[in-house]
């Protein structure tokens, strides 16, 4: 079992079984957290995106498979690709991980951390990857959240591309564009002309 | 050189003078807050009959005369608008009797500087929490140099958040160190927990404490929110730490005074082989001499203002403002 990545809240193993290759996501302890908020924290989420990864296939959104979980560890399918925050973003693989997103939410799924960070590129597909953070909701705010954190880690350029996916698969486009609009307004010192 | 720096953004009218890059005088007088809060024009009154004590004040401190004074700076923003323009009255004052060159200084970098040159650190990720910010910043060259927003509260900041829930329990004073003391011993409370990716949120969690009191004691509520928002900042520092693989963590701004939050930090850094550095407390308070040091750093470089240009901002953030390195 060799060690791919540690993230934030959980470290990334790869482990091979019956010849296929698998991701071992392993929630660890925070030690600087309140212990009883660290448990609460860890089995909650991993709970949830567990139950999330079953949804997002059926969803029809690329992204690995639910292959088992436990209290704080998720067991899924490993995905061939590199990481997009540390490849060249093009208009066509924005654009398509906007068609994801849009698909996501159209099933009533948000993702929590929609960045290039969580975003690979296979051979010939954009897959989604780390529902930490997710939740299944029909609230505009968590949708439109989605769409804030994405323009706020990508350029406008390739935002722009991102809203052009976005916009052709979304059921609910209108509402959730307006909905970023007030978010961006409710923050302090946040200037009401900004960009 | 020889430069003043003058602090008044919010509740503290502070003075301070650096030479060469050290301080030499750091001197201010704080509105007191009772249980009612700031309200902005009686923090402005307080400000302008403070203002001319204070200047006096430093340059005794410092042991120079105001006429050897070769360069001023104030804070220009963000804060209460009324209680700005008493900081920069003052500043325009100086600079015009003095014939000397005049910085607008964004406060928030200020907090950031002074705490970087504390801690020995080159460019670190910074961790921005006071009353109305909450941040977290690393440097971009592009299109200028600045303080770029990695993560951020997406409603409130967490000092004023933790003085909100203070003013609810009628804590006195009602801010946030009232929060620490009271939540001594205490025992947790499910809170409602909010980060999305790198930004996060505190007025739920404000809410949902708020409706808590009578129900739970004072102490563990203290105890709760302070757990839950100080994590909340610790996991989306980790995360913007994570993905820019920073080695050196700098915390800073009012908030940044609390030991739970440093000792939180340290262990979350040291677990990803980082250090935290850190300014001493009496910097992390609104203080004149941060205002001083990038005044100073912005004068070496010409980054002057003519007086007929100077104004407030009380929406500066800080990736508008280009950095004096």
């Amino acid at each position: 079992m060799k060690q791919l990545s540690e993230g934030a809240e959980a470290k990334i193993y790869l482990a091979k079984t019956a010849g296929t290759n698998v991701v071992i996501k392993n929630r660890i302890e925070k030690k600087y957290r309140e212990k009883a908020l660290d448990d609460s924290i860890r089995a909650a989420r991993n709970r949830i995106e567990a139950r999330i990864l079953y949804k997002v296939s059926r969803a029809g959104v690329p992204a690995p498979r639910l292959i088992a979980a436990s209290k704080h560890t998720i067991v899924m399918s490993w995905i061939d690709g590199r990481m997009l925050n540390k490849t060249r973003h093009t208009s066509k693989i924005m654009e398509r991980a906007g068609e994801h997103l849009a698909s996501l939410h159209n099933a009533d799924i948000s993702h929590g951390d929609y960045t290039p960070a969580n975003l690979m590129v296979g051979k010939n597909e954009v897959y989604v990857i780390d529902f930490g953070l997710a939740s299944i909701t029909n609230s505009l705010e968590e949708k439109a959240t989605d769409l804030l954190l994405m323009k706020r880690s990508t350029a406008k350029s390739a935002f722009r591309s991102f809203l052009k996916g976005y916009e052709r698969k979304s059921r609910m486009h209108d509402e959730i564009v307006a909905r970023l609009d007030d978010i961006e307004r409710r923050a302090r010192y946040q200037s009401r002309t900004l960009g | 050189m020889l430069v003043m720096g003058i602090e008044s953004t919010a509740h503290t009218f502070g003075v301070g003078i650096v030479s060469d890059g050290k301080i030499i005088a750091n001197e201010k007088e704080m509105y007191k807050i009772g249980t009612e809060g700031m309200i902005p024009s009686k923090v402005a009154e307080y400000h302008i009959n403070n203002a001319p004590i204070v200047v006096e004040r430093a340059l005794k401190s410092a042991g120079v005369n105001l006429n050897e004074i070769e360069g001023i700076g104030y804070a220009c923003g963000p804060g209460l608008g009324p209680c700005l323009q008493v900081g920069e009255l003052t500043a325009k004052s100086i600079a015009t009797r003095l014939g000397i060159k005049i910085a607008q200084v964004n406060h928030p970098v200020a907090h950031v500087e002074v705490a970087r040159k504390h801690a020995k650190m080159k460019d670190p990720l910074v961790l921005y929490v006071s009353g109305g910010n909450s941040q977290i910043l690393k440097t971009v060259r592009k299109p200028f140099l600045h303080y770029s927003v990695f993560g951020e509260t997406m409603d409130i900041g967490v000092g004023n958040m933790l003085d909100n829930f203070a003013r609810a329990l009628k804590l006195n004073p009602a801010w946030g160190s009232t929060v620490a003391k009271t939540a001594e011993n205490g025992k947790y409370v499910p809170l409602p927990y909010t980060v999305k990716g790198t930004e996060f949120s505190f007025t739920g969690l404000l809410t949902s404490a708020t409706k808590h009191i009578g129900s739970e004691s004072a102490r563990d509520l203290c105890y709760s929110i302070q757990e839950t928002a100080f994590a909340m900042l610790c996991e989306a520092t980790e995360r913007v730490m994570m993905l820019t693989n920073a080695k050196e963590l700098c915390v800073c701004g009012g908030v940044g005074q609390s030991t739970r939050l440093k000792e939180m930090l340290a262990a979350m850094a040291t677990s990803h082989n980082a250090k935290l550095g850190f300014a001493p407390n009496e910097f992390n308070a609104d203080n004149g001499a941060m205002i001083a040091v990038v005044a100073e750093d912005m004068l070496r470089k010409g980054m002057s203002t003519k007086i007929s240009e100077c104004s407030i901002n009380q929406r500066y953030r800080i990736d508008r403002a280009e950095l004096a390195w």
